[in-house]
């Protein structure tokens, strides 16, 4: 079996909630060694056995030390000097508190990588707010601007911030390494999880300071380009649900003539008030109540079968359900792997979403109990002996 | 501090469209060398708006600004063979090509990964599609909106009985950007073991439903579908909360005791003194009272003077804001998140949402403003490929560039 692609490159990571998680967990996938440092009863998020939180943290290794405790810190030091990223998402004082900030650490590892993945950044009047993804969705548009049609803020109903946050996290993580590759030099990261999902809304940041447009909220309105029909369109009920939508995006004069015949070339169709894109979005009201009253006799998947054998960007919008157990493409792809429990079950995971032609990433194990990889991080990383293990737990500086 | 960046020596060629642009502009921030490919008309994103002044025109598009910041523009036709083989020049002395054409497109072109790796085998091809280049939905098409709904993205927000809620921005498009971007990073990391690029098979769908949190991990814990719960997020723990003059996140997961005792003092703090509030676990299943409890406490505040005040006892709370108040925020402000970029043939500077991340060593930057179209053709087919001014003659009056 080839090498995994991150192998020899060992993380020591802080992180915990989800967004720093979701960042080394796409570095665990790869074959990087992460090692998270937790207390010994961290905040029960859930069953790291199952669902989310094995997601998040599957394929690390957990050791339990105790940062407050001295020689606990200089556990944690030592194991940075051995390590080639130390990653954390505390507020900024939290790291240099312990020093294990990147001035401190650099004395123990010249070119250590630290990556701190505060909610607000490092610097600046508000640095020491404190911040989860909801909230950060909320300071940047996100809540506000994704709303009902009457204007009530509606907003994700989860947590973007956090995942959009990881993924910026793991990027610089490997921009990081392959910089140091090539210079022998490390280099501390200030990634503001705000300033991140600040970022993804990029085009409507131009538009307020270019044009200096207030940005109204986009409903269905097309953000990459005019269309119509466009939206969400309910669909018959399925085994008793009637919360079933399609989603349908036309743009092209050919795809709407598609859309036409797809649909069985309904009289309202040839209707002049629909002959052009811009008709069609001038009178979009009465083309969406058309497109409706055809949507209501398929169920979601009929839709989406008749509108992509005619070339039509529509699709099923997904539940849980669909999306975990009822979307042939995702099975097709493997895009739910198992992995092994305890007693020879089995969980499935979210997959990775690229693959590799020289060998895919790999969920490689569920996620670590607390603490549960003690003799190996103490033992082989560090050397440390059995007699010098059961003092430091004795001495509260670590739990096994 | 402006040095080469980190990803300096880098060279990047980009022949994605505008659902998948952002990921080579990921990279050129950090300082790679990124050249768009753009077809002689011009990038169809260069037709979607907003424009400048509303003005529509490819070269004052919005959209492309924001995606293509510098990366310089080379037009070629690629459907024409002498264009074809030109990429395929420009490939042998490039680290990465970034796609996003219909699955067996390249191939059509004779610009598959077998002829691109037998041109450099060190190369690594970035395939951005939809539903990936295999499984029963390789060509099918779709948008953003449609890509939100198939990923899971879109179900789970807004109210129950209500549609659901699409996101701002280009989410799909955007997560599959930054899995793009890793991807080819770590293809990148593993070339320095074994010399060898990589194809990298990227599915749209894939990369926007791992970047919702938590329906997969619902399911495969209890087997159901993670509902739609209005501003009442998943975990239980936020719901939006309506001041005097605006809307706030409320958040019961900062220190609790000091939260009461403040709602207390105003006189509103109902049963939430009592014990049982403390466990987080009893807060999570009373979420409802909670929020309701805490909504008749904020509706006479002034939302920026709760947002302070609770800043300071250390509660996660938040002000729901409009996109706009970024440009007033005195954090953004300090840490100079955005920066201004010279657009000298409209004489006006603008300013861009600027770095995600800041490194200390080789900052994110700004090396050019976005290009126009085909601004750079004649410099690179001249340095690179030693092109001489008849060659480029010929080839702009037959149309290839």
């Amino acid at each position: 079996m080839p090498a995994m692609p991150l192998e020899g490159i060992r993380i020591l990571d802080f992180t915990w909630v989800v967004a720093g998680p979701v960042a080394t967990r796409i570095l665990a996938d790869h074959g990087a060694e992460v090692v998270k440092v937790e207390r010994k009863d961290p905040p029960q998020l859930g069953n790291r056995k199952l669902g989310l939180q094995c997601d998040l943290h599957r394929g690390k290794l957990s050791v339990a030390i105790n940062m407050q405790h001295p020689r606990g810190v200089e556990l944690a030091r030592r194991l940075a000097a051995k390590s080639d990223i130390v990653i954390d998402n505390f507020s900024a004082r939290v790291m240099r508190s312990w020093g294990m900030d990147y001035e401190s650490l650099t004395a123990v590892k010249p070119d250590i990588i630290c990556i701190s993945m505060s909610g607000l950044g490092h610097t600046g009047p508000r640095c020491n707010y404190v911040s989860y993804g909801p909230t950060l969705q909320a300071l940047t548009g996100f809540t506000m601007l994704m709303a009902e049609p009457d204007g009530t803020p509606a907003g994700y109903g989860y947590s973007y911030a956090d995942t959009c946050g990881g993924y910026t996290g793991a990027l610089a993580a490997l921009i990081a390494i392959w910089n140091r590759r090539r210079t022998g030099r490390g280099q501390f990261v200030d990634l503001s999880q705000f300033e991140a999902v600040a970022s993804v809304i990029g085009p409507a940041l131009l538009d307020i300071s270019v044009n200096g447009r207030t940005q109204p909220s986009p409903g269905y309105n097309s953000q990459e380009g005019p269309a119509a029909p466009l939206g969400v369109y309910k669909c018959r009920a399925l085994e008793g649900d009637d919360d079933r939508w399609i989603a349908i995006a036309v743009r092209t004069g050919p795809e709407w003539r598609r859309f036409v015949t797809a649909i069985g070339t309904p009289a309202w169709a040839s209707d002049p008030k629909f002959r052009t894109l811009y008709l069609r979005m001038q009178n979009s009201a009465d083309l969406d109540a058309n497109v409706s009253r055809w949507s209501a006799e398929h169920s979601a998947k009929e839709a989406m079968a008749i509108l992509q054998r005619a070339g039509i960007a529509a699709g099923v919008v997904a539940n849980g359900i669909d999306l975990c157990a009822r979307d042939p493409q995702l099975q097709a792809r493997g895009f739910w792997p198992e992995v092994a429990t305890a007693k020879g079950a089995t969980t499935q995971v979210t997959g990775i979403p690229f693959k590799l032609s020289g060998g895919s990433g790999k969920v490689r194990s569920i996620a670590p109990e607390v603490g549960e990889d003690f003799d190996y991080v103490l033992g082989e990383l560090l050397g440390i002996g059995r007699a010098e293990r059961d003092e430091l737990v004795a001495a509260g500086a670590v739990w096994r | 501090m402006t040095g080469p960046g980190a990803l300096g020596g880098l060279r990047v060629l980009d022949l994605s469209g505008h659902r998948a642009q952002f990921c080579a502009r990921l990279l050129a921030d950090m300082g790679a060398d990124v050249i768009k490919v753009e077809p002689p008309g011009g990038d169809d994103a260069r037709r979607i708006g907003p424009f400048v002044n509303d003005q529509p025109h490819l070269d004052r598009s919005l959209f492309f600004w924001f995606y293509n910041l510098g990366k310089r523009s080379l037009t070629l036709d690629l459907k024409h063979s002498r264009g074809a083989g030109i990429l395929l020049e420009l490939a042998r002395s490039a680290d990465v090509v970034i796609e996003s054409f219909a699955p067996g497109t390249l191939d059509r072109l004779d610009l598959g990964w077998d002829t691109l790796h037998r041109a450099n085998p060190a190369l690594v091809l970035c395939s951005i599609a939809p539903f990936g280049q295999s499984g029963p939905w390789r060509d099918f098409i779709a948008d953003d909106t449609v890509l939100t709904a198939l990923g899971g993205m879109l179900y789970v927000n807004g109210f129950p009985n209500h549609a659901p809620v699409r996101p701002l921005g280009l989410q799909a498009y955007h997560s599959s950007a930054y899995y793009g971007a890793i991807a080819v990073m770590i293809a990148l990391l593993a070339r320095d073991r074994t010399t060898e690029g990589q194809w990298i098979d990227l599915s749209m769908q894939e990369a926007t439903a791992a970047a919702v949190e938590h329906v997969a991990g619902g399911y495969f814990e209890r087997h159901e579908a993670e509902p739609r719960r209005g501003t009442l997020h998943w975990s239980r723990f936020f719901r939006v909360g309506k001041c005097r003059d605006g809307y706030i996140m409320h958040c019961t997961l900062g220190d609790w005791t000091s939260l009461v005792e403040w709602v207390k003092s105003d006189g509103k703090a109902a049963d939430l003194d009592a014990p049982d509030y403390q466990q987080v676990m009893y807060r999570y299943l009373m979420a409802e009272h909670v929020f309701d409890v805490l909504d008749d406490w904020v509706k006479d505040y002034a939302r920026d003077e709760l947002l302070e005040r609770a800043q300071l006892l250390r509660q996660p709370y938040a002000t729901v804001r409009p996109p706009e108040a970024l440009f007033d925020d005195e954090q953004l402000a300090e840490r100079g998140y955005f920066v201004e970029v010279e657009h000298p043939e409209l004489g006006c500077r603008f300013r861009y949402p600027g770095a995600p991340y800041l490194f200390n060593g080789t900052p994110w930057r700004v090396s050019r403003r976005p290009p126009l179209v085909g601004e750079h053709t004649g410099e690179i087919l001249r340095d690179e490929l030693g092109m001489t001014p008849q060659t480029l003659a010929a080839l702009y009056a037959e149309g290839v560039i």
